[in-house]
């Protein structure tokens, strides 16, 4: 059971923040959390893949340090303890995104991250596990070299500097502070799919980005999008933004810019984009029915007919609105809007 | 207590009892709800990613015809929540944007100005009710119910909007469960997603993503789910036949609306809470009011 | 044990190793790049925070064009310079090091109106999008450029011994892929060593995980010359905590954007140190700050590993957030970069010497063996410099036309022999033994106590001892608490060890040799800057009997001239 929390007080209460405070939830809380002469309690997740049927957990007593973070609790039990551990880390300082593992079911980049007094430490997911914590990175560099991460002029370099302005950057800014950590892909739902999805996943699209954002590169960046990232099976979860260490807003700077490329590059292949805007551009809003029918044709109705008599009889679906209904008030207005940005440019 | 509300579209098609339920309740907690009726969609998904700029425009609107009223704008629905917060925040920080915006508005009289509150109904009901006036107007306390929160992604994530490291630690649904006097459930899907964005195009990914979770909450003893969130809604009970084949398994878990579930505990009838309008069918062991 | 057949091989993958590899496919060469982290995620380059502006570039005068040649020259690197070469590196770095990364899109930070942004004062720099962040994105823009032109790497792939034949000259290597435990002799033609300057040798220390100095402790064992290894340089504003920020530098240099620079204080609160006012041509100014900080130890206001502070608390916090990558780390403990200092100690940097080389050609005494980048005697590093030395070692091994040479042939004993050490250390801990690691600690703890900011006679002559008891105890019983090959870093701990513990040793050796102090490095016996006898290279020559032999070589001084012949150390602002 999950407690309801008991810290409603009349007046000014912040229902959206509800159980941030009683979890400790926030980075001076688990900064808190540790002081000197504690011990940190680890509980890690061991696993050599020749030699070992199944991951088995191994505990560890560590002694507390000074603003200590996870790599130095890591480093504490392969350093100090002298104990054998695979695990990796190349900077400390979050610079190489080498060492990022998941504590209590959160990934984190282990040098960034503060220590907390229990941790479970496991390896990230969606990649393969070499040892304990250390995961393959070739599925993931792979998936980015297939996205041609260099850029692609229209027109000769001009030479050196190049007019170019912070401005025109945009969101290449953001993407530039991608240390192909993988936090973010192994936070991925979409991932938990395997076959069933081609999703690229956040991490190779973030690196993608750097090339396909910028204003210097005029390869088709949309096709590619689709071809090798399937960008549209993004769901906008945004677990992603929540897992990145260095704060990336992955879905929103990244994705979207992503799947408005796929759209304007290759419109028949992102269907439901163009039906979502006629159909709202038709009547002000969605009606969903008019929006199956548009992205899945009219086969949708026969592949499985029982549903659909059992969606019209709950009044999930109403054909006559589809068919007849009208526009929303104010559709006029909203014409307007969808006439004044028509020649909108990512 | 006066709302502007905007139901969304959904809510006026697909989930029409959450339109209907949520005025049930708004009307016995006496909250004034003045429905903008000439309001857009917010544009889903789509249209943030593939024209920023009307996206911006048609959120502009519907917020401007909140602060014309002079009211706070209230959601029922997760994904409109994000588009407004998110519009917000970009129209505050492009103010070339906005000014583009606000000159298309300018056009049928509107003017945005970046002053309107939004909140979902979630919130309205913990922070502007509260829970003191909410225990007194309880009167079929949910006791023994136990209810998973379906709490959906776009009212916890992104950080930079609600703030959690982990948005796990929300505690806001199971905090009006406690009220409403009905037990939580843990399970794997609290706040995770439903994917209702990918589904228009190819529903097997919400399928395969949500059946998982709430097999999850089936196994924790759940007797029905809530979730403040009308997308999340219509791929938990819509599509759960379809993620019963998925996992060749029984789910028959019944999907309610928040405001299904309060009105339940104020005394509201499941047939007057749009409960038959569900593809799961709902009968859920609650007794009769007491006065 | 797989086999290959190379024409040229580069042991390492940061600024140096990347652009030889780059600069030899350009130049139609084949090159394999042997990484022991992940190139352009592992080793020093990618903490490469500025840019060094040289020459006439983006409106830097004239003034400021001769100050960076004085900065490089005497501040950087103490006068121990070949001064043509840093002439030459300069205006290759003008005319090719900056557009050929701009071209390939590294985002040098601009501003709304699309000038680069620098720093302003004697000597200018930028950065790529942040100060902090310079490093790692042109390294990733260099990871990408393999990328896009197919070169061809082993990463993960630690260089266990240099392959030599009947002459003596380098023909190949052996490498151990740890993540697998595969091993590998490769023949080649060209070896180039671009392992770097940077390594973990101290407690407290800049290196990255996988830095052991194994390119010096190769190259000696090819009895390569060994150039000025003493001189170490030191950081000394990073952070005193978490542990694993040992190497999270506050920077002393100028704040691009901004005029300002960072401020140190002692346990008092006294500013005792400020670039922009106390080595405005000290563009990095970590060899004066170290002195500094040493005075302040000697009074008793600092200690080496902390009790004292640095800040940027005088800079507008909006202006360091904005251009300085570390201003999150300030937060991420709690701290607020606009009013807070933040305690510091000094970490063990890098070496301003290593293997002795021609830098006009990056050959070694060696025949076969080139280096390129901060390994080499010939200069502190620097990304633009390391970059140059790229350049040069694939020009002068095109020039030699090796493609025409014959393959050499595998030297089978010495690939087995090398593959019999390497298995024989993934043995069990014998009775009585201890693993690598305890060797690898206590080589640290030595070098911190003995060869930090004070050096004695006795102390060094004392390290000396105990870095050779370590090697008997290495030799005699060390093992492994896991013998799997399987990504097994005790494993390569184990090699490591041994390769730290014959760069201890000459390290000690040359700091013995060199009897002035100059820069960072300070003998409590010889307390002055001696131009007259060490404004000179210390040379180390290895001798097959394991001992070592010293040349004294003076520089030229066709540009700039040291300004006194002796003078006490203290009083030397540089």
């Amino acid at each position: 059971m999950v407690s309801g929390a008991n810290q409603i007080t009349e007046g000014g209460i912040d229902a959206r923040r509800l159980g941030q405070e009683e979890s400790g939830d926030s980075s001076p809380a688990r900064l808190a959390s540790l002081g000197e002469g504690d011990t940190v309690r680890v509980r890690l997740q061991r696993f050599d893949p020749t030699r070992d049927e199944a991951p088995y957990t191994e505990s560890y007593e560590v002694p507390y340090s000074k603003l200590m973070r996870v790599l130095d609790v890591l480093n504490y039990i392969a350093e100090d303890l002298e104990e054998d551990l695979a695990y990796r880390w190349y900077c400390g300082v979050k610079k190489c995104g080498a060492c990022a593992v998941r504590v209590n079911g959160r990934e984190v980049l282990s040098c960034w991250e503060a220590a907390e007094p229990d941790m479970v430490i496991e390896p990230l997911r969606h990649a393969p596990v070499i040892r304990d914590t250390v995961v393959d990175r070739a599925p993931h560099e792979e998936r980015i070299k297939r996205m041609s991460p260099w850029l692609e002029r229209a027109e000769p370099y001009p030479g050196f500097p190049e007019r170019l302005s912070h401005r025109d950057m945009g969101g290449v800014v953001h993407a530039l502070n991608c240390l192909s950590c993988m936090c973010c892909t192994s936070a991925c739902p979409v991932l938990d799919l395997g076959a069933d999805t081609d999703f690229a996943g956040p991490a190779p699209l973030v690196q993608f980005a750097q090339q396909a954002l910028d204003p210097r590169d005029a390869m088709d960046r949309g096709r590619i999008a689709l071809d090798e990232g399937s960008v549209f099976d993004c769901v906008s979860c945004y677990r992603c933004e929540e897992a990145c260490p260095v704060g990336i807003p992955v879905v929103s700077a990244i994705i979207e810019p992503l799947k408005a490329m796929a759209y304007r590059s290759m419109p028949a292949r992102a269907g439901h984009v163009g039906a979502f805007l006629d159909v709202i551009e038709g009547r002000g809003r969605i009606d969903p029915s008019a929006l199956v029918l548009k992205t899945q044709g009219w086969g949708v109705l026969l592949r499985s007919p029982g549903r659909t008599l059992r969606l019209l009889v709950r009044g999930k679906i109403d054909p006559l609105k589809t068919f007849f209904g009208d526009a929303a008030k104010g559709i006029a207005e909203v014409r307007r809007l969808f006439d004044g940005t028509r020649d909108w440019k990512p | 207590m006066k709302f502007a509300y905007y139901p969304g579209c959904s809510a006026q098609s697909t989930c029409k009892e959450l339109n209907v339920s949520t005025r049930l309740v708004a009307d016995r907690l006496g909250l004034e709800l003045v429905e903008l009726e000439s309001a857009a969609c917010t544009g889903s998904r789509e249209v943030r990613a593939a024209n920023r700029d009307l996206f911006l425009a048609l959120n502009a609107r519907i917020m401007a015809q909140a602060e014309e009223l002079g009211l706070p704008l209230m959601t029922i629905c997760n994904t409109c929540t994000l588009n407004f917060f998110d519009a917000k925040k970009m129209l505050a920080d492009d103010p070339e944007a906005c000014a583009r915006v606000n000159e298309m508005l300018g056009e049928t009289g509107l003017a945005y100005k970046g002053n309107v509150e939004v909140s979902h109904f979630l919130w309205v009901l913990l922070e502007e009710i509260g829970a003191e006036r909410l225990r007194e107007l309880v009167v079929r306390p949910l006791r023994g119910l136990k209810v998973g929160a379906f709490y959906g992604c776009h009212m916890v994530r992104p950080p930079a909007h609600f703030g959690f490291v982990e948005s796990r630690n929300v505690r806001s649904i199971e905090t009006l469960n406690e009220i409403l006097g009905c037990d939580s459930v843990d399970y794997s899907g609290r706040v995770e997603c439903c994917g209702f964005h990918t589904a228009a195009g190819n529903e097997k990914i919400a399928v395969k993503l949500t059946g998982r979770h709430v097999r999850s909450a089936r196994d924790g003893g759940a007797q029905a789910l809530v979730t403040p969130c009308p997308l999340c809604h219509t791929v938990l009970d819509t599509f759960q036949a379809e993620m019963e084949r998925d996992l060749e398994a029984r789910l028959d878990m019944p999907i309610l609306h928040l405001p299904q579930l309060v009105g339940l505990a104020l005394g509201l009838s499941p047939r007057d809470l749009g409960m038959d309008n569900h593809m799961v069918a709902v009968d859920l062991p609650v007794g009769a009011p007491v006065v | 044990m797989k086999t290959m057949a190379e024409e040229v091989v580069i042991v390492g993958g940061g600024g140096a190793g990347t652009y030889a590899a780059l600069r030899l496919k350009e130049l139609g060469y084949d090159p394999l790049v042997v990484c022991k982290g992940l190139i352009g995620k592992s080793g020093c380059s990618i903490f490469a925070g500025n840019l060094v502006l040289s020459g006439h570039m983006l409106g830097t005068t004239d003034a400021q064009s001769e100050a960076t040649m004085e900065y490089f020259t005497k501040w950087w690197n103490n006068f121990l310079i070949d001064q043509d070469y840093l002439v030459k590196g300069g205006s290759w770095i003008e005319e090719t090091f900056y557009p050929e990364l701009d071209e390939a899109g590294l985002y040098f930070r601009r501003d709304d109106q699309g000038d680069i942004v620098a720093s302003v004062g004697s000597v200018r720099n930028i950065a790529a999008n942040q100060q902090g962040q310079s490093g790692m994105l042109l390294m990733d823009r260099r990871r990408k450029q393999f990328a896009e032109k197919n070169i061809r790497s082993l990463e993960e792939t630690s260089v266990t011994a240099l392959l030599t034949g009947s002459g003596g000259e380098v023909i190949g290597v052996v490498a151990l892929h740890y993540p697998t435990g595969e091993r590998y002799a490769i023949t080649a033609k060209a070896v180039v060593l671009a392992t770097g300057h940077s390594d973990r040798l101290s407690t407290r220390s800049t290196g990255t995980r996988e830095q052991s100095a194994d390119g010096i402790a190769l190259a000696a064992r090819a009895y390569a010359e060994m150039c000025n290894l003493e001189i170490q340089w030191w950081h000394a504003s990073d952070f005193a905590y978490p542990k694993t920020w040992d190497r999270m530098h506050v920077y002393p240099n100028p704040l691009v954007g901004s005029t300002e620079s960072a401020r140190m204080y002692n346990a008092d609160g006294e500013l005792f140190f400020e670039q922009k006012t106390d080595a405005p041509v000290g563009l990095a100014p970590y060899a004066t700050q170290f002195k500094r900080v040493g005075e302040q130890v000697a009074k008793g206001k600092a200690r080496l590993d902390g009790g004292y502070t640095t800040s940027y608390a005088h800079i507008p916090p909006e202006v360091v957030k904005e251009y300085n990558y570390h201003a999150k780390a300030f937060e991420k403990v709690g701290l607020d970069v606009g009013s807070d200092h933040v305690e510091s100690a000094v970490s063990w940097h890098c070496r301003q010497g290593g293997v002795h080389c021609d830098p006009h050609t990056m050959e070694t005494s060696v025949a076969g063996l080139y280096v390129a980048g901060g390994i080499g005697g010939h200069s502190n590093g620097g990304i633009g410099v390391v970059s140059f030395d790229g350049n040069i070692v694939a020009e002068t091994i095109a020039a030699k036309d090796v493609s025409a040479w014959a393959q050499p042939e595998l030297p089978a004993d010495q690939a087995e022999a090398e593959d019999g050490r390497l298995a024989g250390l993934l043995r069990p801990v014998p009775e009585g033994g201890v693993t690598p690691m305890r060797i690898k600690n206590k080589l640290r703890q030595l070098m911190w106590d003995k060869m930090g900011f004070e050096k004695t006679e006795p102390g060094m002559s004392e390290a000396l001892e105990v870095v050779r008891s370590l090697r008997q105890q290495a030799e005699a019983g060390m093992g492994l608490k896991n013998t799997t090959p399987n990504f097994n870093y005790g494993w390569v701990d184990a090699i490591d060890a041994f390769n730290m513990i014959d760069v201890c040793e000459l390290t000690i050796l040359s700091a013995l040799n060199r009897k002035e102090s100059r820069g960072p490095f300070y003998r409590t016996d010889y307390p002055y800057t001696d131009n007259e006898n060490w404004h000179a290279r210390n040379i180390l020559i290895p001798t097959p009997d394991g001992g070592v032999e010293f040349r004294v070589e003076p520089y030229a001084t066709p540009y700039l001239e040291p300004e006194f012949e002796r003078r006490d150390y203290f009083d030397v602002p540089w």
